[in-house]
């Protein structure tokens, strides 16, 4: 399956590189739309920094933006993404008089899936900055290993992400470029383990590195 | 294009490397030092007033088995003894009737393995009820007790037994187990052990001859 999905991805790019190199230097050209393909580090803030405090790189994102009139354009992103820490010799309790006391690793995924609104401050040069906001919901699962125990929960919450990046075009009539972009996300989720533990309005900072797929 | 195809192999081979759900096995912390305890919630410790423990700890090894009473298993049970005494129980001889009575069981397994609590109760240093003044019995668990996964780090178990309010279908109920998992290395210490068996009673605060509004 990951080798089929690597070969479709070359073959696309392959493509899209040969139409680009057929057209002429000039100015350069407002896209009709864009499908962007990231990397995303993910930095846990407030409650859920207490959670996990690692950064995180585990994460990619997929997005298609379409231009609706001059600079704005509306469109979508799904993301995966996952926190993981290891910590030291804790206690945790169980509702049923259990207890147990070692060393712990928490982690949190997500599935994230937002719609997206932007506006691209000047969309036909190489580098196009922009603003945007999206709007949406998370499935997350969090879970507490100690020892052989798992407890987890899982949640769905709803979430807005302020962003601010930039699309870089390869070349002035390229089909590819490169996207780097920083957001700052806030969810309704929550991280509750009675008796142990609760977070609630998960908050993080992202920051995405990718690469755009750029259609005319 | 060079350059592009390198960024396009960077790009797929981080999603692919970070789309596994759980951490890798070496991070799952199993060979780790673990105190598990669970007690019977609905017990009033402060009905009981005086306990006894069995002199020595029963070992088991694979298919083989012993009663110890080596330096390291007389201070396993005199840090149990003290931990008892500190939360006000009385310690009185095994023959004086006391409420509660206290088995330690030691488990060196050499292979991964699951287990069940009590499956030691029959072994040379566990003492069955009939040992405790109730002939006939069994031991019995009031509440659903959990498994636990041993590993060659060894399993110290510590069996609270009441011995007071045996039921009316002849058992001995057990209301509270320690499962002190990962001391039987070379690299732990007898202070580990110690700190250990007073975690155990650290995490359980329901074990007191005074009313306590515990977790």
């Amino acid at each position: 399956m990951k080798k089929i999905i690597l070969i479709l991805t070359v073959l696309v790019l392959m493509a899209g590189t040969t139409q680009s190199q057929d057209q002429p230097v000039s100015l350069g050209f407002t896209p009709s739309s864009y499908y962007t393909f990231s990397w995303n580090t993910t930095f846990t803030m407030g409650d859920f920094n207490k959670w996990v405090g690692n950064a995180s790189p585990a994460g990619f994102d997929l997005g298609g933006r379409y231009f609706i009139k001059g600079g704005l354009v509306a469109g979508f992103n799904i993301m995966w993404q996952r926190v993981s820490q290891s910590y030291g010799y804790q206690t945790y309790y169980g509702d049923d008089g259990s207890a147990i006391t070692s060393t712990n690793y928490r982690f949190t995924w997500m599935v994230p899936f937002q719609g997206v609104i932007a506006y691209h401050f000047i969309p036909d040069k190489m580098v196009s900055p922009y603003i945007g906001l999206g709007i949406g919901g998370d499935y997350m699962e969090h879970h507490l290993l100690v020892q052989e125990y798992d407890l987890y929960k899982t949640r769905w919450d709803f979430s807005l992400t302020p962003e601010i990046g930039a699309l870089v075009k390869f070349g002035s009539y390229s089909s590819w470029g490169a996207l780097v972009a920083f957001n700052y996300k806030y969810t309704t989720n929550k991280i509750e383990f009675k008796n142990n533990w609760t977070s609630k309005n998960l908050q993080m900072l992202n920051l995405k590195v990718g690469l755009v797929l750029i259609v005319r | 294009m060079k350059t592009k195809f390198i960024l396009l192999f960077l790009g797929v081979g981080l999603m692919l490397a970070s789309c596994s759900k759980y951490p890798p096995s070496s991070d799952r912390l199993l060979e780790d030092m673990a105190i598990y305890t669970k007690v019977d919630l609905n017990v009033k410790f402060e009905e009981y007033k005086t306990f006894a423990i069995v002199p020595v700890v029963s070992y088991i090894d694979g298919k083989d088995s012993a009663s110890i009473t080596t330096p390291n298993a007389i201070s396993l049970l005199n840090r149990i003894t003290s931990n008892m005494t500190g939360r006000g129980f009385k310690s009185v001889a095994t023959n004086a009737h006391p409420d509660l009575g206290i088995n330690v069981t030691a488990i060196k397994n050499t292979n991964t393995s699951v287990y069940y609590p009590g499956w030691y109760w029959g072994y040379p240093g566990y003492y069955p009820p009939n040992w405790w003044g109730y002939p006939g019995y069994g031991y019995g668990y009031p509440y659903y007790p959990t498994y636990v996964v041993t590993y060659s780090t060894g399993t110290v178990i510590i069996d609270l037994v009441d011995l007071k309010n045996p039921t009316a279908d002849n058992k001995v109920m057990i209301r509270w187990n320690a499962y002190i998992r990962g001391l039987l290395t070379t690299t732990h210490t007898e202070n580990d052990i110690l700190r250990c068996v007073d975690q155990a009673f650290a995490q359980t605060p329901q074990i007191k001859t005074t009313p306590v509004s515990g977790k």
